[in-house]
């Protein structure tokens, strides 16, 4: 029998909800500060008008909704779920308001790429953006990126059991550190830390490159937020392409990886565990699937010749390979390249780094290595049972931050979410077929988009039917939480309706 | 939160910038084979 919710339900979902809103609001008084720092006085009004709406709705929700009790597992994962929703909904009223999206929902879709760290944008005239909303575009990933509920566990909720539950339901199935509030403040002194490093050194290219000082230092901050988050924006339309510079390729491919990989494993190495790296099952799996995709990619593209130099090859190739593996969608070549330039093989190495993603408790999306070096290390125990004498005890072992043996439960654990994500994909490519684009550029921006990668081979553009924005926009925030919360979701709406 | 040590920071990032240009390296050998190879 399914149980109706009860009005404590809705005041707990409520106010935690209220609380996250709160936070949100908040944030949006630093791109208001830098619009008024840069003389931009409209940018700042909107900002203005944004927070207060965030922050009226927010205080609203927390004062109607105001309990002391703790969240059980169903209203943290539907906590989690609509805050997402939510923070798209009020996350996009400046980018609106700055006339250079078509429409709201063109906003909305912005936002929703950005938080969940994808990158796929409708922005019109990007060249011309204001600096506060351009810094908005990129502080979205960087909020998303760690957790929107990662943010407001370390700054608004006490209760350590209900901050778990809600922690869990953003896609994150393993803390860094046992309680899980110092978890979210590890996650975010590893960003901040490299945050401060990156933009340094991006900033001194960039002034080396003949860029003026205050604009070098606001792009280096810009690219590594949506660098190190994996979500690909940047405040040119030509993304990476506008900078021609090697080492600056360079610099974003070693950000790409560091965003790529897991906290936990930041965890290790930074306390002195150096050698966690070398062991672990995750970045093995990142370093060897990385390798094998690039040298298939590498065959499709001298299958067709559009590169005739090999460093050029190099360049090219493998900084699309390394942008999509670690999820993050930045780009050297223009979105048609893919289709025009890259032949079949290619195409289908790229879509593959992409389905499998990067790390689990990372910033990147996909399927996650974790999950595929599980299901591999399963696999290589199930031929050991056809091999082996039947009396033979198989027992596989993996390593992830300590020495495991591998349980049933794992491999099916790895394998529902490994199906969720294929079925996400397929259905992705399924509406974009229906809208009559080819089968490998449905595929392609279908996976881009539940995968949160934000490589696109043309079909996101602000001209697009509008079933697919939405389908898009499900995409990615099914993908960012990896569907429990938003499976929870969908129950608590179905336990409104037909429970008793 | 138990990061104590400065300098296991500072190790600890350059490690894990180390292991990204490694694989960058990797790519590089792997694109210098195959094009030796004629792949």
């Amino acid at each position: 029998m399914i149980l109706r919710p009860q009005l404590q339900d809705l005041k707990n979902i409520g106010y935690y909800s209220g609380k996250i809103l709160i936070g949100i609001g908040l944030t949006m008084l630093v791109p208001m500060v830098v619009g008024l720092l840069f003389a931009e006085i409209n940018p700042a009004l909107d900002f203005l008008i944004g927070a207060e709406i965030a922050l009226i709705v927010g205080l609203i929700l927390t004062k109607l909704c105001f309990t002391e009790k703790d969240l059980n597992w169903m209203q943290g994962m539907v906590v989690v779920s609509l805050s997402w929703l939510a923070t798209m909904l009020v996350a996009a009223i400046p980018l609106y308001m700055s006339g250079h999206w078509g429409s709201y929902l063109d906003a909305c879709f912005e936002t929703m790429s950005g938080f969940t760290t994808t990158g796929l944008t409708l922005v019109q005239d990007l060249d011309h953006l204001s600096y506060a909303h351009n810094l908005w575009r990129h502080l979205g990933p960087f909020i998303g990126g760690q957790g929107i509920v990662v943010i407001a566990l370390c700054f608004f909720v006490k209760g350590v059991s209900g901050a778990f539950k809600m922690y869990v339901g953003e896609g994150r199935d393993e803390r860094v550190l046992p309680n899980v509030i110092d978890s979210s403040r590890f996650i975010w002194l590893v960003s901040i830390v490299y945050l401060i490093l990156s933009t340094l050194v991006l900033g001194l290219v960039g002034i080396a490159n003949g860029m003026k000082t205050a604009n070098a230092f606001f792009h280096g901050a810009c690219i590594f937020m949506a660098a190190f988050d994996t979500a690909g924006f940047a405040p040119q339309s030509q993304n990476i392409l506008y900078y021609h510079s090697v080492l600056f390729e360079v610099i974003t491919m070693v950000i790409m990886i560091l965003g790529a990989m897991n906290f936990n494993l930041h965890y290790r190495i930074w306390t002195g565990d150096r050698r966690e790296i070398w062991k672990n099952i995750e970045s093995r799996a990142l370093f060897i699937i990385i390798i094998v995709i690039f040298l298939i990619t590498l065959i499709g593209l001298s299958q067709v010749g559009s590169y005739p130099r090999a460093l050029v090859m190099f360049r090219k190739g493998f900084y699309q390979v390394i942008s999509a593996h670690t999820t993050t969608g930045y780009m050297t070549i223009y979105a048609r390249q893919f289709i025009d330039d890259w032949g079949a093989l290619a195409l289908a190495g790229l879509i593959c780094a992409m389905a499998f993603g990067g790390s689990s408790c990372s910033t990147a999306g996909g399927i996650k290595m974790l999950r595929l070096g599980v299901i591999i290390k399963a696999l290589q125990q199930d031929l050991k049972r056809i091999i082996l004498p039947e009396r033979a005890v198989v027992e596989q072992k993996i390593h992830h931050l300590k020495e495991l043996f591998l349980e049933d439960k794992q491999v099916r654990a790895a394998l529902l979410i490994t199906v969720a994500y294929l079925a996400l994909y397929a259905i992705g490519a399924l509406v974009g077929m229906f809208y009559g684009y080819p089968f490998l550029d449905s595929l392609f921006e279908s996976t881009s988009a539940a995968a949160n990668v934000g490589l696109s081979c043309g079909i996101t553009v602000p001209g697009m039917p509008v079933g697919l924005k939405l389908t898009y926009i499900v995409q990615m925030w099914a993908g960012r939480l990896e569907f429990m919360s938003v499976f929870a979701l969908i129950g608590f709406f179905v336990a409104a309706i037909r429970g008793k | 939160m138990k990061i104590k040590s400065f300098y296991n920071v500072v190790l600890g990032m350059a490690v894990e910038v180390f292991y990204a240009i490694a694989i960058m390296l990797a790519a590089f050998l792997v694109c210098v084979a195959a094009y030796f190879l004629k792949l």
